[in-house]
């Protein structure tokens, strides 16, 4: 297991900004280690919309929106001392997504397990993941991509910041 | 004012009476002003409006204006026209309330998808002279799953080791439907008992009605699979059993995990009302209950784990 690096699994809420500054008070000072902060996109449902204009027009705000989000996650991250070649930023564009420009994309059927999937190509020790404290009753309809990570990991540590 | 409708129907349904002729639609964005007796020409067809079709629920009939009971005037045949109609709404499910849209586009989509595919509802979509696009579907030659469940007269435990292993196995055919949609990254979106029809020729079982989305970011499947598992309660229990509905007794055996996890008064645990119910179909009830910890988050689970449940059952027959 590499404990040098760690994946933090974000997607611009109040809830992966905590697990990106307890990453940071926890990786800032010490041996270096490579930190990635990880957003996958998650359009939202074309059918929701009217026609495919809005729909595209509502995908790229979204878009501006998690890239100012994970610049903002760099920045924390190099304010608690880590260093700018240690600290990287990814952004996995959805299959779905009208905008994709690159190759690899998520299907977007668990972000969890696309998650994990960056974490074993990536050959990272840790996966950290900011939980909601959702009921039962959200959980089950609505699913967790944190409870997900941890059914799902393996070979691998998982910090979840509640 | 569109035109009179008098001489079309003169020509094509000359049976039907003149005092209750209507008018000629190409467009159908008014649709409550389109009724009985008008004509929805779309293309190079043309379509009677009979009626509205109205859902029936809870006892009380539903109206829903903006969908069509036809005859075709070219074929003669029974048609159902479904018209534009955008509305989001919030449905409430238990204590949650999850915002439902519909979308005319999904249906088109999902119609052209399943094209020839009996385990749903047929049906090819038309624009009126606006661009709605207007979903024109067969009538499923069959009658409701869940009619011909209520409409059963005879034990559970007749029903349960005679019919249900034919019934489980249907369904299990309608979850592999459903399934095959989620593969296609569609959902159907609104899983409900009574959009299950079971066909008088084969006996398959037919989904119908595919116009509802819903925006589940972390779990796009989980109201279809939440439908299911409604469905598979209903269809184990040979009906809704809820903690009001059983005797005295058998209600203090019962605790609040035995009970569905969206509805508190909804008994799942349905070995301790039907103690024959093998432990394996039993399980797959309780992922759906309170007492769960780990839910179905993907259709292809909830099949594996059925298809065991049907081994089980058939193995006591």
């Amino acid at each position: 297991m590499n404990i040098e690096k760690i994946l933090i699994a974000f997607d611009g809420s109040e809830n992966s900004r905590r697990a990106v500054a307890y990453t940071a008070a926890m990786a800032g000072s010490g041996p270096q280690r490579l930190v990635t902060v990880a957003a996958i996109e998650r359009p939202p449902d074309r059918d929701l919309f009217p026609d495919d204009a809005s729909w595209k027009e509502e995908c790229a705000h979204r878009v501006t929106l998690i890239h100012k989000a994970l610049a903002d996650a760099r920045d924390m991250l190099l304010a608690a001392g880590l260093s700018p070649a240690w600290v990287e930023t990814r952004f996995v564009e959805s299959c779905r997504s009208p905008l994709r420009e690159s190759r690899e994309c998520s299907i977007g059927t668990s972000i969890a397990l696309e998650i994990l999937r960056l974490a074993d190509e990536g050959g990272y020790g840790t996966v950290v993941v900011g939980r909601r404290g959702v009921s039962k009753q959200e959980e089950f309809l609505f699913g967790s991509v944190s409870t997900k990570i941890i059914q799902a990991a393996k070979g691998l540590a998982v910090w979840v910041v509640a | 004012m569109p035109p009179s409708a008098r001489a079309l129907l003169a020509r094509l349904a000359p049976d039907f009476p003149a005092r209750h002729v209507g008018e000629i639609y190409t467009e159908t964005t008014e649709f409550m002003r389109i009724g009985h007796g008008d004509v929805i020409n779309l293309g190079e067809r043309h379509f009677l409006v009979l009626r509205d079709e109205a859902e029936r629920r809870f006892g009380l009939e539903d109206p829903k204006f903006w969908v069509k009971r036809c005859r075709d005037l070219q074929t003669g045949q029974r048609r159902i026209l479904k018209l534009v109609f955008h509305e989001s709404f919030p449905m409430t499910i238990g204590s949650m309330v999850v915002t439902c849209t519909r979308s005319p586009r999904k249906e088109s989509r999902i119609l052209d998808l399943v094209r020839g595919d009996d385990r749903f509802m047929q049906g090819e979509t038309i624009p009126d002279t606006a661009g709605n696009p207007v979903r024109i579907l067969d009538v499923v030659p069959g009658k409701r799953l869940d009619e011909k469940i209520e409409a059963l007269e005879m034990p559970h435990r007749d029903y349960f080791f005679e019919l249900f292993p034919e019934v489980l196995t249907h369904f299990i055919e309608a979850c592999q439907a459903i399934a095959w949609l989620h593969a296609r990254n569609e959902k159907h979106g609104d899983v409900r008992r009574d959009h299950l029809y079971v066909r008088y020729d084969s006996g398959t079982y037919t989904w119908i009605d595919f116009d509802y989305t819903f925006d589940f970011q972390d779990s796009p499947f989980g109201l279809d699979l939440f439908g299911l598992g409604n469905i598979i309660q209903f269809l184990v229990g040979m009906g809704q059993h809820t903690t009001q509905s059983v005797p005295p007794e058998v209600r203090a055996r019962i605790t609040t995990e035995d009970c569905s996890i969206m509805f508190p008064n909804r008994i799942v645990n349905l070995r301790k009302l039907f103690p024959y119910v093998p432990e394996a179909l039993n399980n797959v009830l309780l992922r759906f209950s309170m007492a769960a910890n780990v839910f179905y988050d993907a259709t292809p689970d909830l099949i594996r784990d059925l298809e065991r449940a049907l081994d089980a059952v058939r193995s006591q027959r």
